[in-house]
């Protein structure tokens, strides 16, 4: 195992969002980090070419030799690189509709009688009797639960309020 | 909200094991490999707590990040550097759990083309595909 794998988790993750140098098998790679796989610890670099468009590359852990810091990036490239691959649906709704979104869902909740809260940074997230949480943009597929019961429950209350207000 | 009366969930068995004794999975059969014990300074033990948690949450968030880049090369064109400067492209299938092996379809090799194939983790140094 190489320095690289035997690093732990917080340690990768100080590299996210950085560009890196990476040498791997006496090749050389160039990129911004997206992330590194904690299990086999891949690195995926993403690489903007000159006509706009993206190449993403993921180098095998094992065959890492080293990883350098080129720069340190800006909020800017974050912002890119956080929602490449995330929450595709999300673009499509502002932040007054997902914030008009979630008061309407939470009343909803409410009035069928469901003990629900708010929670996260910038109170984004929904939770619900401290067991489910609804992320935005605050459909049924959005429920996140261990609770089975509950999140059949739930999710059928949302689709049902959705519905209703098409 | 009232509780509705439980629902049974039908539970799934695992086939036995090889030893005829175990079910599923194998005791030592773990394919990742473990990270080396590092001596450490003792902590308190709420201070090694929320730095367990931290640990576990930095992983869920990188490993969740990774699940999707894979997800987004499905069926895409993905070109491999193996060893020796050995360059093939393939369709992209899917990996396994710990992503020790990759299935691909319409391999391109320099010997022609396999319509499936499963390529070693450890025979790849690297892979990239335009999103």
């Amino acid at each position: 195992m190489n320095e690289w794998m035997k690093k732990g988790p917080l340690e990768w993750q100080e590299y996210t969002y950085k560009e890196v140098r990476v040498t791997a098998s006496d090749k050389e790679y160039k990129g911004w980090v997206l992330t590194t796989d904690p299990v086999s610890a891949n690195v995926v670099l993403v690489n903007i070419l000159e006509d706009g468009s993206m190449s993403v590359t993921g180098i095998m852990g094992h065959a890492v030799q080293t990883v350098d810091i080129v720069n340190e990036g800006d909020h800017t490239v974050r912002e890119k690189l956080m929602n490449l691959f995330m929450c595709g649906d999300c673009k499509a709704y502002s932040p007054e509709d997902l914030e008009k979104r979630k008061n309407s869902l939470k009343k909803w909740l409410e009035k069928n009688h469901i003990p629900i809260t708010e929670q996260g940074d910038s109170q984004k997230t929904l939770c619900v009797a401290g067991v489910l949480t609804i992320d935005p943009p605050y459909g049924p597929e959005n429920c996140n639960s261990s609770n089975e019961i509950i999140l059949s429950r739930v999710q059928d209350l949302i689709q049902g309020h959705l519905a209703a207000s098409q | 909200m009232q509780t509705p009366p439980a629902i049974p969930v039908p539970v799934l068995r695992l086939p036995r094991g090889p030893d005829g004794l175990s079910r599923g999975f194998a005791p030592d059969g773990r394919r990742a490999l473990l990270k080396p014990e590092v001596p450490e300074i003792p902590e308190s033990p709420v201070d090694q707590e929320s730095r367990e948690s931290q640990e576990q949450r930095a992983r869920a968030v990188l490993r969740e990040r990774y699940l999707r880049s894979l997800l987004a090369m499905v069926g895409r064109q993905v070109s491999f550097t193996l060893h020796e400067g050995v360059r093939v492209t393939a369709y992209f299938g899917a990996t396994d759990l710990d992503v020790a092996n990759f299935y691909v379809s319409q391999l391109q090799t320099p010997i022609g083309v396999q319509a499936e194939a499963l390529l070693r983790c450890s025979d790849i140094i690297a892979y990239t595909f335009k999103p």
